[in-house]
C-alpha cells in the first residue's frame, strides 16, 4: 500500500525541486554568457569568473554578507529559542499577548522597520556599519525563531519534563536531555531560515548600512541601474558549488565516522 | 523552576524592546505629523494621513492585496505540505540534506533569481522557444507581466516559510497515533484528515501566518514579474518613502496594515481554536 | 544535524579569516567615502587616484535618489562624496543637505562644456557639478516599428499595443505626458496634471511593463518594441541590438544628469574636492567615461576621445535636440499629487 503512495510523493517532491532549481540552473548558464547584460545569449565565455576575483567590491560584499549572516543568525536563534522556551511557560492569556508582540516585527513593512532603526541609530549617534547591520538582522530574525521553535514546543507535552524533574533531574539536565532533543529540529530550521533571510535582505540592510558594510544584496541592487553584471551570476554559481561541495565533504566524513563506529561495535 | 524559565525570555524581549518597539514608537509619532514642501517631516499634529487612506483607491488596492496574499498562502500550503511531508517521512540521514537543498536556492540573491524567471518566461524565453520548436504553439504565449506571473513569483519566494514550519511539526508527530488509526481500519485519506492534519496544525498555522504576512508587504515581485502594472499596498507604502517622500503618510499606511494583520491573525486563531474544540468533541 | 553543524563551522572559520584579513589595513590612511550608483566610475581610475594621492577610497552604492536622500535626511552621513541626480540636487539644496563647493580647489572645472556650467537645478553651480547626463527619448525597434517615429503620440499608436514600455518612475512618465500635451514636465498646475493623467490612462492598458532597471534587457530581447528610454541606455541597447533606434521627439523631452556633490558635514571635504578635480582632468576623464559609457561633459576631453565614442549620436546628442529639452524640477507640495495619479494609473482602475 505504502509503496505507490511513497513514489507518488517522491515524484511530486522532485517536481517541486525542479521548480525551485529551474531559475538557478538558468542563472548558472548565463554566468557563461558573453554579453555584459543578461538579455540574450551571445556566446560562451569564462571571463566573468576571472574578472570576479579582481572585483574588490564583490569580494568585500561577499565577506560582509557572510560575516553578518552567520553572526546574526546565531544570535537571533539563541535569543529566540530562549524566548520561546519561556513563552511556553506563560498562561494562555499572556501567551496570546506575547505572541502578538512577537509577530509584530514580522508584520511590519520592511521599509518602515529599516527607517525606524535608522532613526534610532542616528538619534543615539551610533555609527552605522557592520554592528548596526547585525543588530537589525537579529531583530527581524528573532520573531521567526520564536514562532518556529514555539510550534515545536506546543506539540510537546509537559509530561516528560515533569517526569524528569520528579526523578530529580536538575533544570539543566532536563533541558539538555529532554527539551533540547525535542526542539533541535526547530533550532536547525531557525538557523537555516535566519541565515537565509539575512543573506538576502535588502531593504532593512539598506537603511542601516554604513561605509564598509555593503553586503551582496546592496551591491547587486546598486548595479541594477546599469544592468546586473554576469559576475554576479558567476558568484552565485560559485556559492552554490561551494555549498554543495561542503555538503559532500561532510557527508563523506559522516559516512567514515559511522563506519568506524560500527567497526568498533562489531567485536562486542 | 518552571517560573524561573520565564526569565529566559528577558534577553530576547529586551532586544526587541530596544531595536523594535522604541523605533516603532518613533514611527508611530511620525504618522501623526505633516509632510513639508520638500518631503521633510513637519512636527505638527494631524490625523490627515489616516483620513487619506479611506480614499477608495487605496482601500481597493488593499483589497486586491488581501486577495493575492490569501491565494499565495493557499498555493504555498498546497505545494509545500506534500514536500514537507515527504521530507519528514524519509530516512533521517537524508532529511537535513533535503532541507538544505530546499533552502539553497534562497541563498542566491532574490533579484538575480527573479531575473532568471524573466529569462525563462519572456516572449523569446526558454519556455516559449521550447514550445515553439515542438510546434505546439505558433505565437509566443504571454507568460510574464500578468497576474499569473505575480502569483508564481510570490509562491516561489515564500515557499520556504511554509515548508520549514510544517516540516518541523510533521517530524515531531507521533506515528503511533497514525498506526492506531490504521489498525482501527481508517483509509489513508481518513487517517490523514483525522490524525495527521490535526497533529500538524501548529506547523500549518505558523507557516500560513508567515507566508500571509510576508506576502502582504511584498513589492519587488509585482515590479519584476508583473511589470509593475498592478500596484499592491506594499508598492504604495514603498513609494511614499522612496518616491513621493511622504514619510508621515507612509508610516500611517504601515500602521494601518499592521493593525489589520493583527486583527486577521487574531480571527484566524479564533477559527483554529473553535475547530480544535470541535475536533476534540468528535 | 551534524552536516549542518560542520557546514556552519566551516563557514564561520571562513568568515573569521576574511574578517581578520579585512581588519589589517591601518587606520592612519586618508579616506574618501563615496556614496553613489554602482559601477559609476572606472575602477582603474579610482585605483590610480588612491595611489597618486595616498588615499583609501570606500565606495558604497544606492539604487535610487530617494534611498540616498532618506539616509542622509535621517542624519546618518559618513559620506564625503555623493551623486544625486538633477531634481534631487534642488531638493537637497532646499533641505540644506549639501555643502558649498570650494571652486578654488577644483581648477579643472574650467574644462566643463559651457552649456552644463549653470543648469537650472543649481543655477550658480554652487553645490554640484554635472558628471553624466542624458535625455529621455523614444527607443524603437525598426524590425517591428515601420512608421516614422518623431512624436510622443507614437506610443499611443494601437499597432504597438502590449509592446510599449515605460520607465517605472512617476515624474518621468507623467512628465512625458505633460510635455506631449504642451506643458512643463514639472508643472504644479493641477488641471494640467489631470489632463496628462487622463491622456496616460488611454495608453497604460497597452503597456507591457513599467521598468527602469531592466528596460535595456526588454528592448534588447525584443519583448518591447517601443518605449521611453534614457539616451545612455539607448546607446547600450543599440550596441547589443542594432535594430533599436533612438529619437528625441519633436514636442521636447526631459534632460537629466547625475552630479558630483558633497553632503553637509562631510569629514573629508578637501579630499572629495581633490577627487572631483582629478575626475575632470581631460585624460583621466577619457579613461573614465569610455568605461562608464555615458556622455562626458568635459570640453577639453572631447578631442581625446575615440572616434567611435564621439560619433555615437546617443551619447553626444545633436545641439538642436538639446534645445528642446527641459530639466525636472522639484514640485514640492504637489509631489503627493503626482504619486496619487501614479498609483491610480497602476491600479488599473
Amino acid at each position: 500500500m505504502g509503496g505507490s503512495r511513497r513514489s507518488l510523493f517522491s515524484v511530486y517532491s522532485w517536481v517541486v525541486m525542479i521548480f525551485l532549481y529551474l531559475p538557478i540552473v538558468i542563472l548558472m548558464l548565463y554566468s557563461f554568457n558573453d554579453s555584459r547584460i543578461n538579455a540574450v545569449w551571445t556566446g560562451f565565455t569564462w571571463k566573468w569568473y576571472l574578472s570576479l576575483f579582481e572585483n574588490r567590491q564583490v569580494m568585500d560584499a561577499l565577506s560582509n554578507s557572510l560575516v553578518i549572516a552567520i553572526t546574526s543568525s546565531i544570535i537571533a536563534t539563541a535569543l529566540g529559542t530562549l524566548a520561546a522556551l519561556a513563552l511556553h511557560r506563560f498562561s494562555d492569556k499572556w501567551k496570546a499577548v506575547m505572541n502578538g508582540l512577537i509577530y509584530l516585527p514580522i508584520i511590519i513593512p520592511e521599509v518602515l522597520m529599516g527607517l525606524s532603526l535608522l532613526v534610532l541609530f542616528s538619534q543615539i549617534g551610533f555609527p552605522l556599519g557592520k554592528l548596526t547591520m547585525i543588530a537589525a538582522h537579529v531583530t527581524f530574525g528573532i520573531s521567526f525563531v520564536v514562532v518556529i521553535v514555539s510550534a515545536r514546543l506546543s506539540g510537546m507535552g509537559d509530561e516528560l519534563q515533569e517526569a524528569a524533574q520528579d526523578l530529580g533531574a536538575t533544570p539543566w539536565q532536563t533541558f539538555r536531555h529532554i527539551t533540547l532533543p525535542v526542539i533541535a529540529p526547530g533550532i536547525v530550521a531557525s538557523l537555516l531560515l535566519t541565515f537565509t533571510m539575512s543573506l538576502d535582505d535588502f531593504i532593512i540592510s539598506f537603511f542601516v548600512a554604513g561605509p564598509n558594510s555593503t553586503t551582496l544584496p546592496l551591491y547587486i541592487y546598486g548595479l541594477v541601474k546599469r544592468g546586473v553584471s554576469p559576475e554576479v551570476n558567476a558568484l552565485s554559481t560559485l556559492m552554490i558549488a561551494v555549498t554543495i561541495l561542503l555538503l559532500l565533504i561532510s557527508e563523506i566524513f559522516r559516512r567514515k565516522g559511522m563506519a568506524k563506529e560500527s567497526n568498533s561495535q562489531l567485536p562486542i | 523552576m518552571i517560573n524561573r524559565t520565564k526569565w529566559l525570555s528577558v534577553p530576547g524581549l529586551v532586544w526587541l524592546g530596544i531595536f523594535f518597539f522604541i523605533p516603532l514608537l518613533l514611527v508611530t509619532v511620525l504618522s501623526f505629523m505633516e509632510r513639508g514642501t520638500y518631503g521633510q517631516v513637519v512636527y505638527s499634529f494631524t490625523l490627515q494621513n489616516y483620513v487619506r487612506f479611506f480614499d477608495p483607491l487605496y482601500v481597493s488596492i488593499l483589497f486586491d492585496t488581501l486577495v493575492v496574499s490569501v491565494l499565495t498562502t493557499l498555493l504555498s500550503l498546497m505545494i509545500g505540505y506534500p514536500l514537507a511531508y515527504y521530507i519528514a517521512r524519509m530516512d533521517k540521514k537524508w532529511q537535513h540534506t533535503w532541507l538544505l537543498a530546499v533552502m539553497i536556492p534562497f541563498w542566491i540573491n532574490f533579484l538575480v533569481r527573479s531575473y532568471a524567471w524573466v529569462v525563462i518566461l519572456r516572449t523569446q524565453g526558454v519556455v516559449n522557444t521550447f514550445l515553439q520548436s515542438l510546434g505546439l504553439i505558433t505565437e509566443p504565449l504571454p507568460l510574464l507581466y500578468n497576474f499569473g506571473a505575480v502569483m508564481l513569483g510570490m509562491v516561489y519566494t515564500l515557499l520556504p516559510f511554509m515548508v520549514l514550519p510544517i516540516y518541523v511539526s510533521l517530524e515531531q508527530m507521533d506515528r503511533r497515533k497514525l498506526e492506531a488509526a490504521y489498525d482501527l481500519g481508517a483509509t489513508p485519506l481518513k487517517a490523514f484528515w483525522h490524525v495527521t492534519l490535526p497533529l500538524t496544525r501548529p506547523g500549518i498555522v505558523t507557516g500560513s501566518i508567515l507566508v500571509f504576512v510576508s506576502s502582504i508587504g511584498m513589492f519587488v515581485v509585482p515590479d519584476v514579474m508583473g511589470g509593475a502594472k498592478s500596484a499592491l499596498i506594499g508598492n504604495v507604502i514603498q513609494n511614499q518613502f522612496l518616491s513621493a517622500r511622504d514619510w508621515p503618510f507612509g508610516s500611517a499606511l504601515s500602521i494601518i496594515l499592521m493593525l489589520l494583520c493583527i486583527v486577521l491573525i487574531f480571527l484566524y486563531y479564533r477559527v483554529i481554536r473553535v475547530q480544535e474544540r470541535e475536533g476534540g468533541v468528535e | 544535524m551534524k552536516k549542518i553543524k560542520a557546514l556552519l563551522a566551516g563557514m564561520l572559520v571562513f568568515t573569521l579569516a576574511l574578517g581578520a584579513a579585512g581588519c589589517s589595513s591601518s587606520e592612519e590612511e586618508k579616506v574618501l567615502n563615496i556614496y553613489s550608483w554602482a559601477d559609476n566610475f572606472n575602477p582603474d581610475v579610482i585605483k590610480d587616484f588612491e595611489q597618486k594621492y595616498q588615499v583609501k577610497v570606500n565606495y558604497d552604492v544606492f539604487s535610487s535618489n530617494e534611498e540616498m536622500l532618506a539616509k542622509l535626511q535621517a542624519g546618518a552621513s559618513a559620506y564625503d562624496l555623493i551623486q544625486p541626480s538633477d531634481y534631487m540636487v534642488s531638493t537637497m539644496i532646499q533641505l540644506g543637505l549639501l555643502e558649498e563647493l570650494d571652486k578654488g580647489k577644483i581648477p579643472n572645472l574650467g574644462n566643463m562644456v559651457s552649456t552644463f556650467k549653470a543648469p537650472a537645478f543649481d543655477p550658480e553651480n554652487k553645490y554640484s557639478i554635472i558628471y553624466t547626463w542624458g535625455v529621455t527619448g523614444i527607443a524603437y525597434n525598426k524590425k517591428y516599428v515601420k512608421d516614422e517615429i518623431d512624436s510622443w503620440s507614437d506610443l499611443w499608436n494601437p499597432a504597438y499595443k502590449d509592446r510599449v514600455i515605460m520607465l517605472n518612475d512617476p515624474r518621468e512618465v507623467l512628465g512625458m505626458s505633460l510635455i506631449k500635451n504642451g506643458y512643463s514636465n514639472s508643472t504644479k498646475d493641477k488641471a494640467e496634471l489631470e489632463k496628462a493623467f487622463n491622456d496616460l490612462k488611454t495608453v497604460v492598458p497597452g503597456v507591457i511593463a513599467f521598468d527602469t532597471d531592466n528596460i535595456k534587457q526588454k528592448m534588447i530581447a525584443e519583448e518591447a518594441w517601443i518605449g521611453t528610454v534614457w539616451s545612455g541606455d539607448a546607446a547600450f541597447i543599440n550596441e547589443q541590438n542594432p535594430d533599436v533606434e533612438y529619437v528625441v521627439p519633436k514636442e521636447g523631452a526631459t534632460i537629466w544628469a547625475d552630479t558630483l556633490a558633497i553632503p553637509k558635514g562631510a569629514k573629508h571635504k578637501a579630499i572629495a574636492e581633490e577627487f572631483i578635480n582629478y575626475l575632470m582632468d581631460p585624460e583621466v576623464s577619457v579613461k573614465n567615461y569610455e568605461w562608464v559609457g555615458y556622455s562626458n561633459p568635459n570640453e577639453k576631453a572631447y578631442p581625446l576621445h575615440s572616434e567611435e565614442y564621439r560619433a555615437n549620436k546617443m551619447i553626444f546628442l545633436d545641439q538642436k535636440d538639446l534645445e528642446r529639452t527641459e530639466w525636472l524640477m522639484d514640485v514640492g507640495e504637489v509631489l503627493p499629487e503626482y504619486d496619487r495619479y501614479w498609483t491610480e494609473l497602476k491600479s488599473g482602475r
